[in-house]
């Protein structure tokens, strides 16, 4: 009888130690790719700042040439502002587009003034820019890789469980309206 | 991904240890016969060289590869193009960017070195910097980030100088034999006699065959290699057609100079031209064939995905 009550004891608390790591392991898996999306995400901060810092200067040069356009240039400045001071993720991206478009607006106005587009300062920032735009596109890639690493781990069993009990939620993608930049690729393995 | 990683860490530690136990069998083979009574002294000599180039070839294998390759460093100002590329891409791939290195050479071949993503280097042709279009070279340079993220650059480059080790030790000591052979025979007393020639067929054998293994080393680890960093570079880019179109001009292009048997394995295609189309070349080929990786990249279709 005593050895009875003793394999059930001995089994009762392996079952436990094997639960304590399995939780272990499951909550340290999830923590590190959330880790993981933040850092994407300060990738992509870095980018941003990159083209923050050079709009007042491509404002400047723009109003040199063309005084009187100031609705293109205030938008252009607001929407930076707004970007600034976003604070999620939704609210950042929604910003971003406005920037994209304002900027667009900005370029074509641009092709009204001949001297504009000859200014080297001017064509050296359009430049910078360009190289900016493409690095946050990768960025943006690579944090919604993330992301949905993040969100299949947490939504999908045992995942969601200790999702549950420790309270990770869903992250938000980064997303962009240009219809061209969201083609999604298949790869087989 | 992950597996991967930790599969070439694993792989990267065997070899090291097979190396290094490799050459201590060699030294003690070889001292056996230079000096019967002393063989333990050169099998402590060669563990301690075996040891010594193992270390430093964890840490210095990426610049003996750049040397052995004829690479230098290139400037942000001599080619922007490539800095804005890899910069860019290394981002999607979320690696720390690598420095990037050029072989003053018209064909057209790249590779990646380094021992983990924080000493990445990727090294591209001039040939491959003037022939690709942009979305070409996209695809080449994901590929290598590819490797890098894959760990697949510590083992290829470890693999690499070892390689180089083991073809100049055999070139060694297939000569040594040959000078002390006859001399050593006619000390012998008469009842060690089975046992040398046991030893000397053993050596022989030995030094003969270890070129061939490490041949067959390195083609164990890159053939398929070469498969999966394609699909997850596709991953970067995002444009199979672009590698796709780059692995085609790559394979029609002229050979790389400086490339050899030990740093082949390394290239996104095989250095030496695909036009060699034996039986025997086939066999010891370290990479799939160019056409295969074409079709399975224009079996990867723009569809609903990530």
């Amino acid at each position: 009888m005593a050895t009875g009550v003793f394999i059930f004891l001995a089994v009762l608390v392996g079952l436990i130690i094997i639960a304590i790591f399995v939780t272990i392991g499951m909550y340290n898996s999830i923590v590190s790719l959330r880790n993981k999306v933040d850092n994407a995400w300060h990738q992509i901060d870095v980018q941003l700042r990159k083209r923050y810092d050079l709009i007042p200067n491509l404002v400047e040069t723009v109003k040199g040439y063309a005084k009187h356009e100031r609705e293109t240039l205030e938008s252009v400045i607001n929407a930076r502002k707004i970007g600034i001071d976003a604070q999620t993720v939704k609210e950042q991206a929604k910003a971003e587009n406005m920037i994209t478009g304002a900027l667009k607006s900005l370029f074509a106005l641009a092709e009204n003034y001949p001297d504009l587009k000859a200014d080297q300062h001017f064509l050296k920032l359009m430049d910078q820019l360009n190289g900016i735009e493409s690095n946050i596109a990768y960025a943006r890639q690579f944090y919604n890789d993330m992301v949905m690493k993040f969100n299949t781990k947490i939504q999908t069993f045992p995942g969601n469980i200790f999702a549950k009990i420790f309270n990770f939620t869903q992250k938000d993608y980064f997303e962009i309206e240009e219809p061209e930049a969201r083609k999604p690729v298949e790869v087989k393995f | 991904m992950y597996e991967q990683i930790a599969k070439n860490k694993a792989k990267s530690v065997i070899i090291i240890i097979g190396f290094v136990a490799f050459i201590t069998v060699i030294g003690f083979v070889l001292g056996y016969f230079i000096d019967y009574e002393n063989s333990i002294i050169f099998m402590i000599f060669a563990l301690i060289i075996a040891a010594i180039s193992s270390f430093s070839g964890y840490y210095y294998s990426d610049k003996m590869v750049l040397g052995l390759t004829g690479a230098r460093p290139l400037s942000r100002e001599e080619n922007p193009r490539a800095y804005y590329m890899v910069e860019g891409l290394s981002i999607a791939a979320g690696i720390p960017t690598p420095k990037i290195y050029v072989i003053s050479d018209k064909g057209m071949n790249a590779f990646a070195t380094g021992r983990n993503p924080q000493n990445g280097v990727i090294v591209l042709t001039e040939g491959l910097l003037e022939n690709l279009n942009d979305e070409e070279l996209k695809g080449v340079i994901s590929h290598e980030l590819a490797h890098i993220k894959n760990y697949d650059i510590l083992l290829g480059t470890i693999v690499a100088i070892f390689v180089g080790m083991i073809s100049i030790i055999s070139n060694i000591a297939l000569r040594s034999f040959f000078f002390r052979g006859g001399k050593s025979k006619s000390n012998e007393k008469s009842g060690g006699g089975i046992l040398s020639l046991i030893f000397l067929l053993l050596g022989i054998l030995l030094i003969i065959f270890s070129p061939l293994i490490a041949t067959i080393i390195r083609l164990a680890i890159s053939r398929n290699r070469e498969f999966l960093a394609d699909s997850t570079g596709v991953l970067i880019s995002r444009y199979p057609a672009g590698l796709a179109s780059a692995l085609k001009k790559i394979s029609e292009s002229s050979k790389v100079r400086t490339a050899n048997n030990a740093t082949a394995h390394l290239f996104i295609a095989n250095p030496f031209g695909s036009k060699t189309k034996s039986f025997f070349s086939n066999l010891f080929s370290t990479h799939p064939p160019v056409e295969e990786r074409i079709k399975r990249l224009e079996s990867m279709s723009l569809g609903v995905g990530v």
